[in-house]
């Protein structure tokens, strides 16, 4: 059991916290008050690589695996949790045309989308279903050699800056009566809704897709017709959770190094209040959220990375993370005070941005489901 | 080493006019060199510089090796670094010293590798022990850490000093000192460096965060009228200029001047705050400050506390004679 | 124009950011500096930055080269990652101990073995020593030209480099035949990041690790026995603040003020 980084993955890390300090670090507070995605970020960090970190070599990606796409994550999260869901997302809106499309349509968009020419997200909720996934209702009726989708998705990060947006719609009924389209942004009768304004992980973009009567190519489906619930569920629990996972770690580590720094300045009582065990208690219990969930997450990335089914682990990260970062950033304004509850500085931001997490990718009542079918085989 | 004699120093001169660190070495080099009972040297090189050996030896200087061209009327690496290296071969000095100028930091290393000898950079105090050896106290990791340096063995011993650390000695009327000139065989074709252009520039002044020099102001200040005192004193000083809070919020100074805690955090070498209290929000900012001055009428404003330097005083009468001494200084040193 | 082939002379430095944690063995006045993390000396970032734009330009390598311990391959790596093309160590005990002079001689005969070059390129000065002495250093052991304090640098010909030397208020345009040594200030350039897509290739390129015996050198010269300097005492000087109070009229308080400080170097 070797718990010690490779000097691949201690480069990876350092570069994407450099890169993270010197172009994400100044946008952030601007990011969270306008709610305004900074494409320029992102096309830089496409150039770089950050989108295409598991895309085969052969489309234009790294090749690397989850551990990698890990540390990506947390490192992007750690500055600004907004700014690594809209990177994740988009990992997520490529998996299923990398774990399921053709070769054909793995050349047609995997390359255009590692390079961030287009960006990328997956849309599966709608107002009658998320956690609920049978319960949507945009449905995709075959015309010829033309699918026709009518409906509507909300709460979709990245609506209105996706170029190639991966969709779930009903062509039937039951379990097999869901599939993948991948829809492009400029097809007819597609356009985006409305913008949610949301309280956290501002700057992130995330709104409304309406389909009215979108006309989309019968070679767009991934995998066959009826593939769409199995295909989701796996993008889902291996790409997209993780990916909150990760953002929430980012934010733990956040509270972890905002905390400790702003106690050792705060002077009270004649000494800084790092020195009085109150403070010190409350640090360590975020230390140890940022240890434990640290764990969870690279081991379940280690687990995929060898190829093993763990949508258990996959769920147990998931909700440690999360509702860790929320009691790490509510810990933190403890630790600041009045400032803390300042909107210039980040401990409020880190609580407004934890909370988002735990409704996305499936929320900490879903995760429980995920995990009750393992745990209930285990004696 | 017995054969080695004289303390050497090398009189930078700009537009004919001698650098003051370079006389500020002839104080030093004079001090070292009577501790050493032997001579102090001083090596000019120039185009129409004879003038300038006279005022060395009013400074001190026994000997002046002048070396006087038109090829030498800028700092030239190649042409000065060999006339200086055949010179000091030929003389064998024990001690050189030069100032830490753009010039001094480029031509110390080509000579000392020319001679094969030990060279300090930035050295903050220079002395001679009962050996003759130069103890060369010098910063590292930014001044976090000092190093006393010697060099036991290779002679001449050279160290550069920053300008302003040694202080300028007085001329003394009537000493005498001998002006030797030394032939420059050198032509135009044999360098491979050639100068194009001399340039003159007022300095840029450095984003805050990277500034040497910052000038902060505080609520204190009281008006915008006021704060134009602030944006003089740094322009004087090619300083940047920060604010607290509160400036900000009035519009005398933009969001990106605050330093803070929720603005941003400076490490320039010094650090000056005008009419600021010292409340914990903006010091965080400033506490890596290699100095920090505080200027303030209140004399329990905490920020006292945590300065090097603090002035108890309106900033109002203080800081336009602060303004004119620096700009007398600056007007009468090295412009060029 | 041909190509161009540049070496960049790239130093591994004790991360700033933990420069509070570098502790002083009072026994051999040494600093340890184990478990502090290193970054690539940030002025030699532009240094590499500027010889991969030429590179871009004219064509030709780019050969990233440092003298320090065998734990360098992880920088010398991030070079590559960077874009360096390759990388070459000078790692030997026998090394260890080097000054300026030492160093210098070290990279000088390095770079005499690696064989062509148009370019060597560093950064004007490095975090830790701020010296600046081993660029001037390498120049006059190689017999070449150097440049220092380049603040830009243009190739208007074969064989000639024109360059912007920064003075303290301005700036000299100068021109050199190459081979030259340039070292280079932060204004030339904003360095590229490291690019994910170039870490694989970097792991696995070859670091070329050169000890002493691989290299044309006297023994004497190099490392501690080649270093004409020696640390005679290292100490960490009082952090306190001098908390010192000027009273008096304004214009003699002024006036001690700046002689404090310029004491101190810092105006």
């Amino acid at each position: 059991m070797d718990f010690a980084p490779t000097p691949e993955q201690e480069i990876l890390r350092k570069s994407v916290r450099e890169f993270a300090e010197a172009e994400i670090r100044p946008k952030v507070q601007q990011m969270d008050e306008t709610d305004k995605v900074p494409m320029d970020v992102l096309e830089k960090m496409a150039k770089l690589g950050f989108i295409g970190v598991m895309v085969p070599r052969e489309y234009g990606g790294l090749g690397m695996g989850h551990i990698a796409r890990t540390i990506v994550l947390e490192e992007v999260g750690r500055v600004s949790a907004a700014m690594a869901n809209t990177l994740q997302i988009t990992h997520l809106g490529i998996s299923p045309i990398a774990s399921d499309g053709t070769e054909d349509q793995k050349k047609k968009w995997l390359p255009v989308l590692a390079r961030g020419e287009k960006l990328s997200t997956f849309a599966v909720t709608e107002p009658t279903g998320g956690s609920d996934v049978l319960g949507i209702q945009t449905t995709a009726k075959l015309e010829g050699d033309e699918y026709v989708i009518n409906g509507r998705k909300c709460f979709i990060s990245n609506s209105h800056i996706a170029g190639v947006l991966g969709i779930l719609a009903k062509t039937g009924e039951g379990t097999k009566g869901l599939t993948v389209f991948v829809v492009q942004s400029d097809f007819p009768g597609f356009r985006p809704g409305r913008e949610e304004n949301k309280f956290g992980l501002r700057g992130c973009n995330t709104g409304e897709l309406v389909f009215e009567n979108c006309r989309v190519p019968k070679e767009n489906v991934i995998g066959k017709e009826g593939d769409g619930l199995r295909i989701a569920l796996s993008a889902i629990s291996n790409v997209g959770r993780p990916g909150i996972t990760c953002a929430a770690l980012g934010i733990i580590r956040s509270c972890l190094e905002e905390a400790v720094r702003y106690s050792k300045q705060r002077v009270l009582y004649g000494k800084p209040i790092s020195e009085l065990q109150a403070v010190q208690w409350n640090l360590t219990d975020i230390y140890m959220d940022y240890e434990a969930s640290r764990l969870l997450t690279y081991y379940s990335a280690w687990l995929r990375d060898k190829g093993e089914r763990c949508d258990a682990e996959n769920a147990i990260a998931k909700f440690s993370a999360c509702e860790a970062a929320v009691r790490c950033a509510k810990k933190t304004i403890d630790i600041f005070g009045a400032y803390g509850c300042m909107r210039e500085l980040a401990p409020q931001r880190l609580l407004r941005d934890a909370e988002l997490l735990i409704s996305g990718a499936g929320t900490s009542d879903i995760m429980r489901l995920v995990m009750a079918r393992k745990a209930l085989t285990l004696a | 080493m017995t054969t080695c004699r004289g303390v050497w120093v090398f009189a930078e001169q700009r537009d004919r006019k001698l650098m003051s660190v370079s006389v500020e070495m002839l104080g030093c080099g004079r001090k070292i060199a009577d501790k050493l009972n032997t001579d102090l040297t001083a090596v000019l090189l120039g185009h129409n510089v004879k003038d300038l050996a006279d005022e060395l030896v009013a400074y001190g200087a026994n000997k002046v090796y002048l070396a006087d061209s038109e090829l030498l009327t800028f700092y030239h690496s190649e042409a000065y670094a060999t006339i200086i290296g055949e010179l000091a071969k030929k003389h064998r000095p024990k001690i050189f010293l030069l100032g830490s100028t753009s010039t001094g930091r480029d031509l110390a290393p080509r000579v000392a590798a020319k001679l094969c000898t030990g060279l300090t950079a930035d050295c903050v105090s220079l002395d001679v022990d009962e050996k003759g050896q130069l103890l060369q106290v010098v910063p590292a990791f930014g001044g976090n850490v000092m190093a006393t340096v010697i060099c036991p063995e290779h002679r001449p011993q050279m160290a550069t000093v920053r300008p302003g650390v040694m202080r300028t000695p007085t001329i003394v009327e009537g000493r005498h000192g001998e002006v030797v000139k030394i032939p420059v065989d050198l032509k135009r074709e044999d360098l491979n460096i050639k100068i194009l252009d001399v340039i003159t520039e007022a300095p840029r002044v450095a984003p805050i965060e990277t500034a040497d020099v910052v000038i902060a102001g505080g609520w204190g200040v009281g008006s915008i009228d006021n704060w134009r005192l602030i944006e003089e004193l740094a322009r004087s000083m090619g300083a940047a200029v920060g604010a607290t809070r509160p400036p900000v919020d009035e519009k005398w100074a933009s969001e990106d001047q605050l330093i803070g805690q929720s603005g941003k955090t400076v490490r320039p070498r010094l650090y000056i705050g005008i009419a600021i209290s010292g409340a914990m929000q903006h010091l965080v900012g400033v506490q890596d400050s290699k100095v920090l001055v505080a200027i303030n009428r209140d004399p329990n404003a905490p920020i006292f506390k945590t300065a090097d330097f603090g002035i108890v005083a309106d900033f109002r009468e203080f800081v336009p004679t602060l303004v004119e001494q620096i700009t007398k200084l600056r007007s009468t040193k090295d412009t060029s | 124009m041909p190509p161009v082939n540049s070496i960049v002379c790239v130093k591994p430095v004790p991360d700033p950011r933990y420069w509070s944690e570098l502790a002083l063995d009072p026994a051999t006045k040494t600093l340890r500096r184990e478990g502090i993390p290193v970054v690539l000396n940030p002025l030699d970032r532009h240094a590499l930055e500027e010889a991969l734009r030429i590179k871009e330009t004219f064509g030709g390598t780019v050969t990233a080269i440092s003298m320090a311990p065998l734990t360098a391959t992880d920088s010398l790596r991030e070079a590559i990652a960077i874009g360096a093309d390759d990388a070459v160590l000078l790692s030997d005990k026998s090394f260890a101990g080097a000054d300026t002079l030492a160093t210098a001689y070290v990279l000088a005969a390095a770079i005499k073995k690696l064989g062509r070059f148009d370019l060597i390129l560093c950064g004007n000065q490095s975090l830790d020593g701020g010296t600046g002495q081993v660029g001037p250093e390498i120049a006059e052991f190689l017999g070449v030209p150097h440049v220092a304090y380049v603040r830009k640098i243009d190739l208007p010909e074969q064989g000639i480099a024109r360059v912007e030397r920064g003075l303290e208020y301005g700036y000299m345009v100068v021109e050199a035949r190459m081979p030259l040594v340039l070292s280079v200030v932060k204004e030339i350039n904003v360095p590229r990041h490291v690019s994910l897509m170039r870490i694989s290739e970097a792991m696995q390129a070859e670091v070329r690790v050169w000890a002493s015996r691989d290299l044309d050198v006297d023994s004497s010269r190099i490392g501690l026995s080649g270093s004409p300097t020696q640390v005679a005492d290292l100490f960490i000087p009082e952090t306190k603040r001098r908390g010192e109070m000027m009273r008096g009229a304004p214009d003699v308080v002024s006036k001690l003020l700046i002689e404090r400080l310029r004491e101190l170097g810092v105006l």
